[in-house]
């Protein structure tokens, strides 16, 4: 079978692209960083050592437009399209189905993610896509379900593969029932880097302090926690996966010593904790690997590695570490069932800053019960935290409710959302109702970023990048330069929008 | 994350120990897990409730992991020290409607039979049957709570050396696709499992799963 797995360019009205890769929001940037979807990419590489022929189809990495990105998939012939769904780019999906089978009938459209997934109904209805994959372990059902095609005619009728909603007529559809959860995935292939064109995503990522840098197949699918009420990873019919340590240091052993890579990032939603990151990070010691000039980074979340680990795991050249800390007020935590408490926070920063790690904090602001007082908390926090040098980098973001998690639901039952249009949940604004007029939480978005301008922070960091084993100036210039191209990017998406709040939402303010 | 006397902390195997604690006062439900740390590790990890929802302690069933970080710490906990507790969360509960009338197959490894206890003291009309692997005869823990009839144990490393593998003990058994089955423990315990499931008939919507590790 010819399958095509597609990320057509999206662009908006501000002539931004969007980034769409898993468990990544949506947002729109005029110079996108460019995420390997690390999921898809093992289901491209399981596809072709199956015996299909692959098109790997990135247009945003591959720098198409999308009258280029179309015209090059109807050349190829595609028998199966495979696109990835969430929230602010529905719509968008929608529209590009209906066009697609004008243009290729006969071709059976796939949707996988986290929107379809909890939606396939919706999706089915209001598109002409073919198949929703409701399974984040979709390389182990993509793969069942075209070996399937390519061997079954009836499959539509008759498949029991788990985890599908098909349609089986304009307007009928059966689903195959619940996907399972738990695959292993040390029998899905590690990423073939070459079909999935690895450059593409080698630079353009402002999160890798040296490049070339990759993604590493992830370690952990969905996540060990998986509670945090706005994460997608958080749901009754998810639970995780782990991948074996030798196998994750074996891909990194190949992407150092036949690729070249000098920086590896493994975006599972929580690496390795306890046991596993200390074999793991003892096991790049052991292969020599730590001394090839390549750093490593992860997601973690406060509360997880300790000191001993964290120490282990900066002599094996850890660096970026990218930590959620959605906000400073117990209040906050507890709804949003981040369980992590400030003096832990400290105690985990102080200690990765202590053997040179980089923490990268992600923050949140507007969420629709957040009071001015939990709010500058909040700002007043990250202030502390980034003067002390306790973190290295930040980006903030606004909650938006997205792809039916348990706070999208919340905003739904509520009855506090500002708006049914799915092109809104972009993450360009609040649209949820609060308890401050928006211009506040813009303004806090401002002011957390402006931290990054402030002399006291520059003095840290550039003590703090005088200190990295690589005293290399072009690379620290380089970074820096990414790095301030991409505040200036968050703060124009994040604060375009102020002023600009509408009367209904000033009505519901002040109600 | 608040802090909570320990009650008392007994071992019911060489390896595991059952901590009590002071009760959160949140609404809990059997099923649901806690982050469980001590103020000196500054760390924590997840373990789901071994007692009754409505009791007013509540109970962990944890296993001492060689090496591990956590376990070893809760494991010296006397009563009267402090833990950190945060939490209720998760939805490995059971549908309330189903409680009275459907049947339900629990299947776990080694301490992943603690939300299953708490589910079999939590209601205790409940029509189970609670298939259970372990390791050591002694890691029956409590199973004087259990109807004898509907508790179904395996042992892999027994000490006549003739163990043998829950899977293979399900392997045999007759599998009713209207029951609802629930898996809890290591990976490889529920990923084999769902595969003897699948091939039984269980449908996929029948299923549900707690990975510990
Ligand atoms: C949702 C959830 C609920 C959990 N509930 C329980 C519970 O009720 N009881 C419990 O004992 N554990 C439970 N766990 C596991 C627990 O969270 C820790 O992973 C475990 O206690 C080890 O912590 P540690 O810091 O001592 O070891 P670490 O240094 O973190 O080492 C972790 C390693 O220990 C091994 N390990 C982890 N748990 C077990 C176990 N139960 N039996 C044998 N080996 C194990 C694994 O190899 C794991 O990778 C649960 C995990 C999750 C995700
Ligand atoms: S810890 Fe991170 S990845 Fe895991 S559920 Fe919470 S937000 Fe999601």
């Amino acid at each position: 079978m010819k399958v095509a797995i597609s990320y057509p360019p999206i662009v908006n009205d501000q002539g931004q692209k969007a980034m769409v890769s898993q468990n990544r929001n949506v947002q729109f940037f005029q110079k996108p960083t460019y995420l390997l979807p690390v999921i898809h990419a093992q289901a491209a590489t399981a596809l072709d050592q199956a015996g299909h022929d692959v098109y790997w189809d990135d247009g945003n990495a591959q720098l198409k437009d999308y009258d280029k990105w179309l015209s090059d998939l109807v050349a190829w012939q595609p028998d199966v399209v495979v696109f990835e769904s969430t929230t602010p780019v529905m719509k968008f999906y929608w529209k590009t189905s209906r066009q697609l089978k004008e243009l290729l009938p006969s071709t059976t459209i796939v949707i996988t993610g986290y929107h379809s997934m909890r939606r396939p109904e919706e999706t089915l209805d209001e598109s002409d896509i073919d198949v929703v994959l409701r399974s984040n372990n979709l390389d182990f059902v993509l793969l069942r379900l075209v070996n399937e095609m390519a061997t079954n005619p009836f499959w539509r009728m008759t498949s029991d593969i788990e985890g599908l909603t098909i349609r089986t007529s304009e307007t009928e559809s059966r689903s195959t029932g619940n996907f399972i959860q738990v695959e292993p995935l040390d029998k899905t292939p590690l990423i073939d880097r070459d079909l999935v064109r690895w450059k593409d995503y080698a630079y353009e990522n402002g999160n890798f302090l040296n490049t070339p840098g990759t993604y590493a197949s992830s370690v952990v699918r969905d996540c060990m926690f998986g509670k945090c009420t706005f994460c997608r990873y958080n749901g009754p019919d998810l639970t995780f996966s782990m991948m074996s340590v030798e196998r994750s240091l074996d891909e990194y052993q190949d992407l150092i010593e036949n690729h070249g890579v000098k920086e590896i990032f493994d975006d599972s939603g929580v690496w390795y904790r306890g046991r596993e990151a200390r074999q793991f990070a003892q096991g790049i010691i052991d292969r020599g690997l730590h001394k090839k000039g390549c750093y490593f980074g992860i997601n973690t979340r406060f509360e997880y590695l300790d000191e001993e680990t964290i120490k282990l795991m900066a002599k094996a050249n850890f660096r970026f570490v990218l930590l959620g800390f959605e906000a400073a007020d117990d209040e906050t935590l507890m709804r949003l069932n981040k369980g992590y408490q400030m003096e832990h926070v400290e105690s985990c920063l102080t200690w990765m800053t202590k053997y040179g790690l980089h923490p990268h904090l992600t923050i949140m602001v507007g969420y629709y019960w957040q009071t001015r007082e939990q709010l500058d908390l909040t700002v007043k926090t990250v202030k502390s935290l980034m003067y002390r040098g306790l973190a290295r980098t930040l980006q903030v973001t606004i909650c938006t409710p997205l792809d039916f998690t348990p706070y999208h639901q919340e905003c739904i039952d509520q009855g506090i959302l500002l708006t049914d249009d799915y092109d809104d949940h972009d993450m360009s604004k609040l649209i949820v109702t609060a308890p401050l007029p928006h211009d506040e939480y813009y303004k806090a978005i401002r002011e957390i970023y402006s931290i990054t301008f402030n002399p006291r922070f520059i003095a840290r960091q550039i003590m703090f990048l005088g200190k990295m084993r690589k005293r290399d100036w072009q690379f620290l210039f380089t970074y820096s330069i990414r790095a301030i191209r991409r505040v200036r990017q968050h703060i124009f998406n994040l604060t375009r929008n102020e002023g600009k709040q509408t009367e209904a939402e000033r009505v519901s303010v002040s109600a | 994350m608040d802090s909570f006397k320990v009650i008392e902390n007994i071992r019911l195997s060489e390896s595991t120990f059952r901590l009590r604690t002071e009760r959160p006062n949140v609404p809990i439900k059997a099923g649901q897990c806690f982050s469980v740390g001590t103020k000196e590790l500054g760390i924590n990890r997840e373990y789901s409730m071994y007692s009754a929802a409505d009791d007013d302690f509540i109970d962990f069933l944890i296993r001492e992991v060689e090496d591990g970080i956590v376990t070893p710490a809760l494991g010296r906990c006397k009563p009267g020290d402090l833990v950190e507790i945060g939490g209720p969360y998760g939805e490995f509960c059971l549908p309330i409607q189903a409680i009275a009338e459907d049947s339900f197959v629990f299947i776990a490894s080694g301490t992943g039979v603690a939300p299953f206890h708490s589910f079999i003291k939590s209601f205790p009309w409940l029509d189970y049957k609670l298939y259970h692997g372990i390791r050591h005869e002694d890691e029956k823990y409590e199973s004087d709570d259990y109807e004898p009839s509907r508790y179904i144990t395996a042992v892999s490393q027994p000490a006549n050396g003739n163990g043998e593998r829950i899977t293979s003990v399900l392997s045999r058994e007759q599998m009713n696709p209207e029951s609802h089955y629930y898996l809890c423990g290591n990976r490889q315990m529920i990923t084999d499992t769902v595969q003897i499931l699948r091939e039984r008939g269980v449908p996929g919507g029948r299923i549900l799963m707690e990975t510990f590790f």
